[in-house]
């Protein structure tokens, strides 16, 4: 055995120094921040049998899970995502609380594959909230008010951008043309990748060229309120046009808040379905080639554990965030303030140096316990 | 400071990537054309174009340090990266095909030696009709590897088809068209969306002038 005592796996890191501190001051913020809009702290087992996250993520997405066996033989997981964890216990453990339910968390994630091939991290820490037991409007609004007030806080303001979509829209038309599963993930990656060219071919077998042309331009239509009089020009089901006063309902809110120049409509995200069902929303930063954060409904979701209701929430990714405040020159806000430090001697009467070094941190002093006497800063 | 910074698949598309974005009001002065730097701004000082290798043009994009990139779509298809697609662009028009010494392929049940440049196309292809494959990934001179026997066939990209034929081989099978796509990351299209429509805006305008296509030798392959 001669393996290197320096190397750590793939997709793991240390933190420390002042990009530690930025970390726990940023998921402080945020804790702060859900608190104050009523939501309770919760954290699910970081292990926990690898069927939760199946039923909860799908089992594709739960495939990226590191996995292990109990002595009992049954699969185990560690966490891939926090929000299965939550759902199940809101289905079981909390079914008889008082609705709504209301969570926030900030805790690492582990997945054996990153998410994407600019994502090398397989160690990730996410901090979010849902909010179960509550449909409309107001439900949404109220997590996209949090999310505003987090980035706003975190100095980012101006320099983000939320994209909102209902993914109703989409399945509207899915429905509509009476495409099969393995024709509805192929035109799903084509909205997806707003790739109009392709997308135009493969719906030529389903519609007249006219509307191929439309629904092919709706892709790529991502505005403001622009957006919605132009779908309305070419969708038709009802099931897209209910979607789309969602939508249009949930614009006018975020526009009258004099929000609206932080937010994108954008149509054309479908990206992969996990458990979202109505609202989908991104959170991209300027200087930040990923995205930040992400969230929407998944009403479907804690009906896999037994008790159907409505639920909302989205997630923001620690690390990003970070990044987002260097690239935009934020971190200052956060950054420790400058204490005087007591440094003390050890070469002193260990009883009379450590009687000093207790009054001292009694008073709020920083101590340094020291072998020679230091200069500080 | 520019607005967008475009990555350029060095090489076949190249010219015909310049010329595209020439005719769409994005010029290079000659003498940067000439140089051998590697990023280099447009007259405007508006774009900023980096020339690097196909297979990293979607590394680039994806991380967002190149806003956006004009790249084959072979290249799409073997980096499996996330990324917009919004524009086909009509040039670097060609086929991924399987190629063999002889036709019947596919008389044999047994393992079939696959030499390619495109390791993930190649698995999947043959993967999704249940033939199993030994993949020997190679990174230049694929049509060698029948030629001395170091595998049965080949998978990859073929413009006009006569490097095949100089070296005894011949098309089994069209596996994807391919052509050049306006490539943009996911976050600049957000955050730069002006830019970003405006730009594609008149890369669509320098499509519509008369594009000349070289003739193919093949017909129309499935996908």
């Amino acid at each position: 055995m001669s393996e290197s005592l320096s190397a750590i796996p793939s997709g793991v890191r240390y933190y420390f120094g002042s990009e530690a501190h930025l970390r726990r001051a940023i998921e402080h913020v945020a804790m702060s921040i859900f608190k104050a809009w009523s939501y309770e702290e919760i954290t699910p087992p970081t292990v926990d049998y690898y069927s939760l996250f199946e039923r909860g993520m799908g089992s594709v997405k739960a495939q990226d899970a590191f996995r292990f066996t109990d002595t009992d033989g049954k699969l185990l997981a560690l966490r891939p995502d926090v929000t299965s964890g939550i759902a199940r216990a809101a289905a079981t453990l909390m079914s008889k609380r008082e609705r709504p339910l209301r969570f926030a968390y900030a805790a690492p994630v582990f997945r054996l594959r990153a998410e994407s091939h600019a994502e090398w991290r397989r160690e990730s820490t996410q901090i979010g909230c849902e909010l179960i037991g509550r449909n409309g409007c107001a439900a949404d609004m109220e997590v996209l008010a949090i999310a505003v007030e987090i980035l706003s806080s975190l100095g980012l303001d101006g320099s983000y951008t939320i994209t909102i979509n209902d993914l109703e829209v989409f399945n509207g038309i899915v429905g509509s043309l009476g495409l099969d599963a393995l024709a509805q993930e192929e035109l799903r990656e084509l909205v997806d990748t707003h790739n109009a060219g392709d997308l135009e071919r493969f719906l030529a077998s389903y519609a007249s060229t006219e509307e191929c042309a439309s629904f092919a331009q709706l892709v790529q239509l991502s505005g403001r309120s622009e957006v919605f009089e132009n779908a309305r020009g070419v969708i038709t089901n009802e099931r897209s046009v209910a979607a789309l006063d969602r939508l249009e309902a949930l614009w006018t809110v975020v526009d009258s808040l004099g929000l609206s120049a932080n937010f994108e409509v954008d149509l054309g995200d479908a990206s992969r379905l996990n458990y979202y069902t109505g609202l989908v929303f991104k959170i991209y930063v300027a200087g930040v080639g990923m995205r930040v954060g992400s969230g929407g409904r998944y009403d479907r979701l804690t009906a896999n554990f037994g008790k159907a209701e409505s639920a909302v929430g989205f997630v923001l990714d620690l690390d990003a965030l970070a990044e987002a405040m260097r690239a935009n020159e934020s971190t200052s806000r956060l950054s420790e303030e400058p204490a005087p430090v007591v440094s003390l001697l050890i070469d002193e009467d260990p009883t009379a140096l450590f009687r000093e070094a207790l009054r001292k941190r009694e008073q709020g002093d920083k101590v340094l316990i020291s072998p020679k006497r230091e200069v500080m800063p | 400071m520019t607005d967008l910074t475009i990555a350029i698949a060095k090489g076949r598309l190249q010219a015909e990537a310049l010329a595209l974005l020439a005719r769409a009001g994005l010029r290079l002065a000659d003498e940067a054309h000439l140089s051998r730097r590697l990023a280099i701004e447009d007259e405007s000082e508006r774009y900023r174009f980096i020339f690097i290798k196909p297979a990293d043009v979607p590394v680039y994009v994806e991380h967002g340090i190149a806003d956006c990139g004009i790249v084959g779509r072979d290249v799409l298809l073997e980096s499996e990266a996330d990324l917009l697609q919004p524009l086909t662009l009509e040039i670097g028009r060609c086929h991924i095909v399987v190629a063999a010494p002889n036709n019947n392929l596919n008389d044999g049940f047994g393992m079939l030696r696959v030499a390619t440049k495109y390791p993930r196309i190649a698995a999947k292809h043959f993967g999704e009709r249940g033939q199993p494959v030994e993949i020997i990934e190679l990174s230049g001179s694929v049509e060698l590897a029948p030629v001395l026997a170091l595998a049965d066939c080949i998978v990859d990209l073929v413009e006009t088809g006569a490097t095949l034929r100089e070296n005894g081989l011949q098309i089994v099978e069209v596996i994807a068209e391919s052509s050049a796509r306006f490539v943009v990351n996911r976050a600049s299209h957000q955050l730069k969306a002006k830019f970003v429509s405006n730009l594609l805006e008149a890369v669509k305008a320098g499509m519509e002038e008369t594009v000349v296509r070289p003739p193919s030798p093949f017909s129309r392959g499935p996908g």
